[in-house]
């Protein structure tokens, strides 16, 4: 039978292959490493491990890119529940409450002291270690690839209108998109998508509005979301405004470009991004884009504070041998090491986790490279004042859910489909809705 | 079906039936059982301690409004999308059935959509059907706005209407075609004897005898545009603008998989499971019983 | 055929052309699009001839995604749910249909229902049995050694021991077992057979008994025989079946070396996160790449389809 010769042929051929990979790495011992980037940024995740793989001979990674960083969690939640999970994962910020409660992890702070690793935690800048942190200051995850939001602007556009830099305000900021827009400068002054992240995240913690009670969550499970009733209602407004008057424009992956892809090609003035797309718009400008990037504007009158950390920390599962932590605790030592720390922004728009890293990339002159200009933005955007408890970060919850709730109330108001105040309070019920229910669900346990 | 001649040793039709019984029960009826569990438990994402909460979730499902709109969207994009996909599919059948030159070609290329994964498609159709990008964007270009399904529901549904549908009719269509094939040539052309044009033949003579494959293709048409629009949705809108496209299964995995929330999610699967078998119990009931096998 | 119908005609190739650019020009200008760089792709509109990029998108988006450890992986999953379930489908149809039982009815009800809940909406649970494929079995094993002593519990009497069997555990994940065996298990192919049985006439069976021959006997020399052309097409549907399996593949394998071509296709444009920009050339070239194989196997089976759907409908 002919498919049965394909199907021997197919699995000698696989055996072989299999066969051969086996032998080239015998005596090393393995652990899995799960990560969620895709993309160019999925690239320098795998290029990493291979760093690492090739720095000695002992331990090797086998690093399995999940296909996005949501994916990554719900991956490796499938896979513990049935014991097939990696010993690290790369998870983002939204899901570090569902992994302080889950009762699977190994504790950053004890694995380093039990694998007497070489990580100094007080080196982590704070605006990072502080997000990750419990609320008693310990680090239960290990912070890794690390950006935080920029306004990115089109120079040439700003000067057309008489601007030479980047806006500090959002009154000036919106003042110039309207002038840019009715002077036919560009075709549209500012784009944005629906993401929570800049607008709601980024803007409540500059402005140090809360957006639940409790200190954004960290003082308990309890919390209440609040953010209907603070200026960012109002920030939403205004955005609102921009687009009925024609000044700004919705650009999402959907309508087939890219609030990114709008940028680079010139046909849009302001973006806000993060700062590990400083490196992607380097690559996908076009040819002469005259462009760069600024600290999120302010309403006028706010006394400003840091912006948050983005990105995903590294966590460490439970349930796996000596043998596979003693190689975690190897490539988390090898990846945490300044070398490599100071290695990461040079791939990518990433910023320098650990002050020291920072420290020697500025005396290098890395900042002062053209390509890399407006990077120490990022660093003085989160390092602006000390976190406060507001602006230290976001323990909701469940957040990746209410992060999806918010977006399709916002959708909804932005395509005129509700009153934008109707539409927050819509999330706002919505949100709580969830965060009740996950009340109910870790009920007895408490935020570490 | 019982009318048929059989055989009489049971012990061999058990055994027979025996290897599907055992992965149908593996594959399909312990993880559904363990989706019943869960949906009268509080399941934390990691495991662990469950809690028993009775009928909580379904009372939460049911008193969800957004529930009811994954409802409403779902029943409106199973009829659309196989309405559509059966009109053109029994056109082009009977089209390519009366064999005019190069009909082979015809039947051919009409074949094709057929064997493109619902993923591909999805991302075929995202960047044809993108506004700002990709072809129809032109379009946009003299009429702004006309077309935007990221940010028109309506637009959207359409869209993942004519995505789905574009893959299902070529399915359909062969299937179709076949049955008219299978028309014996002699009673067509003694009914052109007597008269009958080639309209009358079709609605007369062949559509009648089409009606297996009709509740055939009725039956997966419906089922698939409830299961496989998975992938297209997945792709094209990702449920939004607003959950314009929200359909039932989507929610489920996305109330589940993406949001964790595994009692929630087994609430509804038990209820979408409860609302499509009786569906084609219904159907079975009262449209098989209609149709003559020959 | 019999009457001139030249204004009918006219109207029939019409439509039909009609159709022919609805159903070849999505794909055409996958592949246009396929041909062009990075710039001209993003152009609007783009334009509607090829481009002078095809040979360097593909290249690259085959070694980029190591699409040749994929094509063997998709090909052996493909091949074996293939296989598997056409085997399995004949004869669970077979005793469907040509048997008479009192479970008869139940039995094509609990196959039956299975094509109405998608892998989706219980896919954590089936995760869940991919990693140990015999915990099912142990646990209603463990439900029966152990109902004894529940139901005394129920009336009361307490103290009985409680069997705790351990079977061996069966992991299904990252192997062909685990990609293969689930598809298997869907009636697709179970539903398309009944279809055909139930159109094979009576007489046949009649006259087989006539001839002495039991069941399997004219299950192998009479029944196989007519069904050939029907496998021919259940081989088809379920060939793009497994080949377009997108969902359980990107579950099961977490090892890159056992994934597939179509799960790929979600690689190709990156997630929503940060807005990073699709590269619609190489992520249309790729797509091309994986629907290829499926579109030539049904070209080349087409014939052997219709065939087949004839003897069915008979």
């Amino acid at each position: 039978m002919n498919s049965r010769t394909l199907v021997a042929a197919g699995l000698s051929a696989i055996a072989t292959i299999a066969g051969a990979s086996a032998a080239s790495a015998q005596n090393r011992v393995k652990f899995d490493y799960w990560y969620g980037l895709t993309g160019q940024l999925g690239e320098v995740m795998a290029l990493h491990c291979k760093r690492f793989n090739d720095s000695q001979t002992r331990f090797e990674a086998v690093c399995t890119g999940q296909g996005g960083y949501d994916k990554a969690e719900q991956n490796t939640i499938a896979a513990f529940r049935s014991r097939q999970h990696p010993t690290i994962v790369q998870i983002y910020d939204a899901g570090t409450v569902n992994f302080m409660l889950s009762g699977a992890t190994y504790n950053a702070v004890n694995f380093v002291k039990d694998f007497n690793m070489k990580v100094k935690w007080d080196d982590f800048f704070p605006g990072i270690s502080n997000y990750y942190a419990t609320s008693k200051g310990e680090m239960w995850s290990f912070p890794y690839n690390s950006s935080t939001a920029l306004l990115y602007f089109n120079k040439d556009h700003f000067a057309k209108v008489g601007q030479n830099e980047a806006p500090k305000t959002i009154e000036s900021w919106f003042d110039t998109v309207r002038k840019i827009k009715a002077g036919g400068h560009a075709e549209t002054g500012f784009c944005f998508d629906f993401d929570t992240w800049m607008p709601l995240e980024q803007f409540s913690a500059i402005h140090n509005l809360p957006i639940a009670t409790r200190n954004n969550g960290y003082d308990g499970l309890d919390a209440e979301m609040t953010f209907n009733k603070t200026k960012f209602a109002d920030y939403m407004k205004d955005w609102k405004k921009l687009l009925d008057e024609g000044a700004a424009k919705i650009q999402t992956a959907q309508t087939g470009k890219t609030i990114l892809q709008a940028f680079a090609d010139g046909s849009c003035s302001t973006m806000l991004s993060s700062v590990a797309n400083h490196g992607v718009m380097h690559s996908t400008a076009k040819q002469g884009l005259n462009w760069g990037v600024g600290m999120l504007p302010v309403y006028a009158g706010t006394e400003r504070k840091n912006s948050l950390v983005g990105g995903a920390s590294l966590w460490v599962m439970a349930g796996k041998s000596k043998e596979e932590y003693e190689a975690a605790a190897a490539f988390l030592d090898f990846v945490l090491s300044t070398p490599e720390v100071k290695w990461m922004p040079t791939v990518t728009g990433y910023i320098p986790i650990t002050q020291s890293a920072f420290k020697a990339l500025d005396n290098e002159g890395f900042y002062g490279q053209p390509d890399k200009q407006g990077r120490e933005i990022a660093m003085q955007s989160l390092t602006f004042t000390p976190p406060t408890p507001i602006s230290r970060g976001i323990r909701l919850g469940n957040f990746t859910q209410i992060r999806a709730e918010i977006r399709s109330e916002l959708e909804a108001a932005f395509t005129g489909k509700k009153d934008m105040q109707a539409a927050l309070d819509e999330a706002v019920s919505r949100s709580n809705g969830i965060l009740r229910r996950f009340e109910q669900t870790f009920r007895g346990k408490q935020l570490p | 079906m019982d009318r048929r001649a059989t055989f009489k040793s049971t012990w061999l039709a058990f055994a027979l039936i025996a290897p599907q019984l055992i992965l149908v029960f593996i594959f399909f009826y312990w993880p559904a059982a363990q989706s019943l569990f869960w949906a009268l438990t509080l399941e934390a994402p990691f495991g662990g301690a469950t809690q028993f909460v009775g009928l909580q979730n379904f009372e939460t499902v049911f008193s969800d409004k957004l529930y009811w709109n994954s409802v409403r969207v779902s029943i409106l994009f199973a009829l659309s999308s196989t309405t559509l996909t059966m009109v053109m599919a029994l056109l082009l059948a009977s089209f390519v059935d009366r064999q005019l030159a190069g009909y082979r070609v015809y039947r051919f290329v009409y074949f094709w959509p057929y064997a493109i994964a619902a993923p591909a498609v999805g991302l075929a159709f995202r960047f044809i059907f993108a506004p700002d990008a990709g072809f129809v964007s032109s379009i946009n270009k003299v009429f702004p706005n006309l077309w935007n399904p990221a940010l028109d529901g309506l637009d959207a549904f359409i869209l993942i209407v004519i995505a789905n549908s574009w893959k299902m009719i070529a399915y359909s269509f062969i299937f179709f075609l076949a049955g008219l094939q299978a028309i014996p040539r002699t009673i067509t052309e003694a009914a052109a004897m007597d008269g009958a044009g080639v309209l009358r033949r079709l609605w007369d003579l062949q559509l009648p005898l089409l009606a297996p494959t009709f509740f055939f293709l009725l039956v997966i048409n419906i089922t698939e545009s409830f299961v496989d629009s998975f992938g297209i949705v997945d792709i094209i809108t990702g449920g939004g603008p607003a959950r314009a496209t929200d359909l039932m299964v989507f929610k489920i995995y996305s109330d589940g998989f993406k949001g964790l929330d595994y009692s929630m999610a087994a609430a509804q699967s038990i209820v979408l499971m409860v609302l499509v078998v009786s569906l084609t119990f219904v159907q079975f009931r009262y449209v098989e019983k209609r149709v003559h096998y020959a | 055929m019999i009457e001139r119908t030249p204004v009918l005609n006219f109207f029939t190739h019409l439509a039909m052309l009609v159709g022919i650019i609805l159903a070849a020009l999505p794909i055409y200008i996958v592949f246009v699009a396929s041909s062009h760089d990075f710039q001209t792709v993003n152009i609007v509109p783009m334009p509607l001839t090829p481009g002078y990029s095809l040979v360097e998108n593909y290249t690259k988006v085959w070694t980029k995604s190591d699409f040749g450890t994929k094509f063997v992986n998709s090909f052996i999953v493909a091949t074996g749910v293939t296989i598997g379930k056409i085997a399995i489908a004949a004869i669970t149809a077979f005793s469907i249909v040509f048997f008479n039982y009192r479970l008869k009815m139940l039995f094509f009800w609990l196959i039956f229902v299975t094509l109405m809940l998608p892998l989706e909406v219980r896919i954590v649970p089936t995760y869940a049995v991919a990693a140990n494929a015999l915990s099912p079995i142990q646990g209603v094993l463990n439900g029966l050694f152990n109902a004894p002593a529940l139901l005394l519990g129920l009336i009361g009497i307490e103290g009985l021991p409680q069997v705790a069997l351990k079977l061996p555990e069966w992991n299904l994940l990252n192997s062909y077992t685990g990609l293969i065996l689930p598809l298997v298990a869907t009636a697709t192919g179970t539903f398309l057979f009944r279809q055909f049985f139930l159109t094979v006439p009576a007489e046949l069976v009649e006259a087989s008994k006539m001839d002495g021959a039991g069941p399997i006997r004219f299950f192998w020399d009479v029944l196989l025989p007519l069904s050939k052309t029907n496998m021919a097409a259940l081989a088809t549907i379920m060939f793009v079946y497994a080949w377009n399996q997108y969902l359980w593949p990107l579950l099961v394998t977490t090892r890159p070396e056992m994934t597939t071509a179509t799960m790929q296709l979600q690689k190709l444009v990156p997630g929503p996160l940060f807005g990073q920009p699709p590269v619609w050339n190489e992520a249309m070239a790729g797509t091309l790449i994986v629907m290829l194989p499926p579109l030539l196997v049904v070209i080349f089976m087409q014939g052997y389809f219709v065939r087949g759907l004839i003897s069915a409908d008979k």
